[in-house]
């Protein structure tokens, strides 16, 4: 069985990665946005993990670095969706261009 | 082995038992003062910076991730007492605030996370640490629960906070990818000169720098993001998150990535033009103070980064020194703000007409903060400033040296425009005298020594100095 | 090959191609979707295209009207503590390692006390919090 050449896996992520920049400057739904923010952050554990693999599999580092990655996204999806959730209910919409209370 | 890690990170230790301390009095009782909750705070956090002046320990723990010397010590101590400040000053505001526990609960973790950052010496650690520094943060951005604006500040910190780390991640990820490790010390000796991917690394990491202490490029969120939070949470933001990155950023720049010291001193000047040009063109234009104060920081950024742009010993305590001065600055014109918008729910520039009728010790607090702030020779922030220019020319670079001169002219405008403001313009609608409790007294008296000392005292920079070697 | 080597000794700009492929696929990508999406998208917004699609029942009501705040509550709760089970998982792996250690297995097993010990204290906050009362 051939092994994928790590160029490959690396095109998926950095892919991965501008498919998440894309949506983050393009959407306007807030869940969506942060949908994205999790694609920029799992692209960054695809490399990390590919590296590690293919180049160090003596050592762990990079997984450790995807476990803490997982880990953080978590929690910053939870703080962010408890920040959407107040500001749903002052003013009862999740898109980003109602939030302009706050200009130049 | 044990003790050991008692004595290295005593700054850590204390904030975190600080921190449960305080969950464990809330989940005790929901009914305990504001007042008991804010003195033992302010109490831990002053024990903390006396013994970190005391025990100066030097060593590393966690198998080399962690690091402490001297000099960190020393930028902890400057953060803790900068958080100490602003727990005081927002007494006032956290007087009836229901949520107090959770607020210096979310206070302290970030400062936490700082302290961590500083002594940090591997990327994992690094991240880590600059995560619980800013997640936090967007929490506290919303904490004036009812208003929407907040909750729109607090919604674009995350999101900004939350892509420019991804950006960071993406660099260090390609950075271990080349050279087969995190840890800051093995990185710098594994990186070579010419390797496309790790520039390319480089230039990411620096843009996740550039995103958390907002210079130009990316900066658009601090403006909306200081304007909405909280004022405790905007000082909180504009100095000890700021001075914490840059700390760090010392230590990367000049440690991991010394050898491209080439490359990075012209996109460090590139960048430090245009946050200075920019942040002072934006500046002249607002009318809210706290934005003012926003664009204002920023272009005090570009000239910190004229002084890391030196490269050497003297660049990385100029920039220490200067960050002391401004913390002390800053937080003495934000702690009238707070005071000001706390009691009267005013915060625009025009609103500070005829401030000086009413309110005379407020007025030079703001005043000497503000003349601080603009860099005039007396107080401290000339001296600061000066340095900085300084560690920026030995580079030779002296038309960036004649730019920064001009902005220094520019800036001086519209500081003086709030200083006449308060000083000369006549309103009949100005602010009454307002009470000062005991607390913002002595953050007030504490900022007006730290300006008017740390400018005349020689020495400090001279011990900052002596510590970076 | 020696031309080769030649270019890469002197350091020339053909070094920082990957780069500017890297950039130019960036924008390229960015400009390429915004393009191709308008494009190729549909633009009649009638009535009956943005109705909703329910295989011929007659759809009644939005789906947008007002959820409960404690659903999203126990969801981010549940991710959460879900999550951070993972830092388990390296300690488990290495459990017997630990184990045949005589000063690592309690300096280990500390260490994830303290772990469960810090969110045991978040634990009991949220319960205390009310967060997870289901019934009103």
């Amino acid at each position: 069985m051939s092994q994928t050449p790590l160029i490959q896996i690396l095109f998926l992520s950095v892919g991965l990665f501008f498919i998440g920049m894309y949506g983050l400057l393009t959407r306007r739904n807030v869940i969506t946005i942060l949908m994205s923010i999790e694609l920029i952050l799992n692209s960054v554990n695809i490399n990390f993990v590919a590296f590690n693999k293919y180049l160090y599999p003596h050592q762990l580092e990079g997984l450790f670095f995807t476990i803490f990655i997982i880990t953080i996204a978590a929690a910053e999806a939870a703080v962010a969706i408890a920040i959407i959730i107040n500001l749903y209910r002052s003013h009862h919409s999740v898109d980003v261009e109602d939030a302009n209370e706050l200009k130049w | 082995m044990q003790t050991n890690y008692f004595i290295l990170m005593h700054h850590e230790l204390i904030i975190a038992i600080t921190i449960m301390l305080l969950l464990v009095i809330k989940v005790g009782s929901d009914k305990l003062s504001n007042q008991l909750v804010a003195n033992v705070t302010n109490g831990l956090l002053l024990a903390s910076l006396v013994l970190g002046f005391i025990v100066q320990p030097e060593g590393n723990v966690f198998g080399d991730m962690f690091h402490t010397d001297g000099f960190a010590l020393l930028q902890k101590n400057i953060l803790v007492a900068g958080t100490l400040i602003i727990s005081l000053q927002a007494s006032t505001w956290l007087k009836d605030y229901e949520h107090t526990a959770e607020f210096y609960i979310l206070l302290l973790s970030t400062l936490l996370g700082m302290c961590f950052m500083i002594s940090s010496r591997h990327f994992l650690m690094f991240y880590l640490s600059l995560e619980l520094s800013t997640i936090p943060l967007a929490a506290l951005a919303n904490f004036d629960l009812h208003l929407k604006r907040s909750s729109e500040a607090a919604l674009k910190l995350i999101i900004s906070s939350a892509f420019s780390s991804g950006l960071m991640l993406l660099g260090i990820s390609f950075l271990y990818g080349t050279t087969g490790t995190l840890s800051f010390g093995e990185v710098a000796s594994a990186i070579q000169l010419n390797t496309p991917l790790q520039l390319f690394a480089f230039v990411l990491i620096f843009a996740g720098f550039g995103f958390k202490i907002s210079a130009v490029p990316f900066h658009l969120w601090t403006a909306d993001v200081y304007e909405g939070s909280p004022v405790a949470v905007t000082s909180y933001l504009s100095v000890i998150s700021k001075g914490a990155v840059l700390f760090v950023f010392i230590t990367v720049l000049f440690n991991v990535f010394a050898l491209y010291a080439h490359s990075w001193y012209y996109l460090i000047v590139i960048v430090s033009l245009f946050t200075m040009v920019i942040g002072n063109l934006f500046a002249l234009r607002q009318t809210n103070i706290k934005r003012f104060l926003a664009f204002s920081s920023i272009s005090q950024v570009g000239f910190i980064l004229i002084g890391l742009s030196g490269g050497t010993h003297t660049s990385a305590a100029s920039v220490v020194y200067f960050i002391v001065v401004y913390i002390f600055s800053n937080l003495g014109a934000f702690g009238v703000i707070a005071l000001v918008q706390g009691l009267t729910g005013k915060e625009n520039i025009n609103d500070y007409k005829g401030f000086y009728l009413n309110n005379k010790m407020l007025s030079w607090m703001l005043g000497i903060a503000l003349f601080s702030l603009a860099g005039i020779p007396p107080v401290a922030g000339f001296f600061g400033k000066f340095f900085l220019l300084l560690s920026g020319a030995e580079k030779g670079a002296y038309w960036l040296i004649a730019i920064a001169a001009i902005n220094m002219v520019i800036s001086l405008y519209y500081y003086l425009n709030v200083v006449k403001n308060i000083f000369i313009d006549k309103s009949d609608t100005s602010i009454e005298k307002l009470p000062i409790a005991i607390q913002p007294r002595i953050a007030m008296i504490i900022c007006v020594i730290g300006v008017v000392g740390s400018g005349l005292c020689g020495g400090l920079y001279q011990y900052i100095f002596d510590l970076v070697k | 090959m020696v031309l080769l080597d030649n270019i890469t000794s002197v350091s020339s700009s053909a070094d920082y191609l990957p780069i500017g492929i890297q950039l130019i696929f960036a924008a390229g990508f960015v400009a390429f979707m915004i393009a191709f999406s308008a494009w190729v998208g549909p633009k009649r917004k009638t009535s009956d295209k943005l109705q909703t699609f329910t295989s011929g029942i007659p759809s009644h009501g939005d789906a947008r009207h007002p959820m409960a705040i404690k659903y999203f509550l126990v969801a981010i709760l549940f991710v959460l503590f879900d999550v951070e089970v993972i830092f388990f998982y390296p300690y488990a792996v290495n459990f017997q390692d630990f184990a045949a250690d005589i000063t690592m297995k309690w300096h280990t097993f500390y260490a994830v006390l303290m772990f469960v010990g810090c969110f045991l204290v978040g634990f009991i906050y949220i319960i205390k919090k009310g967060a997870l009362k289901w019934e009103d």
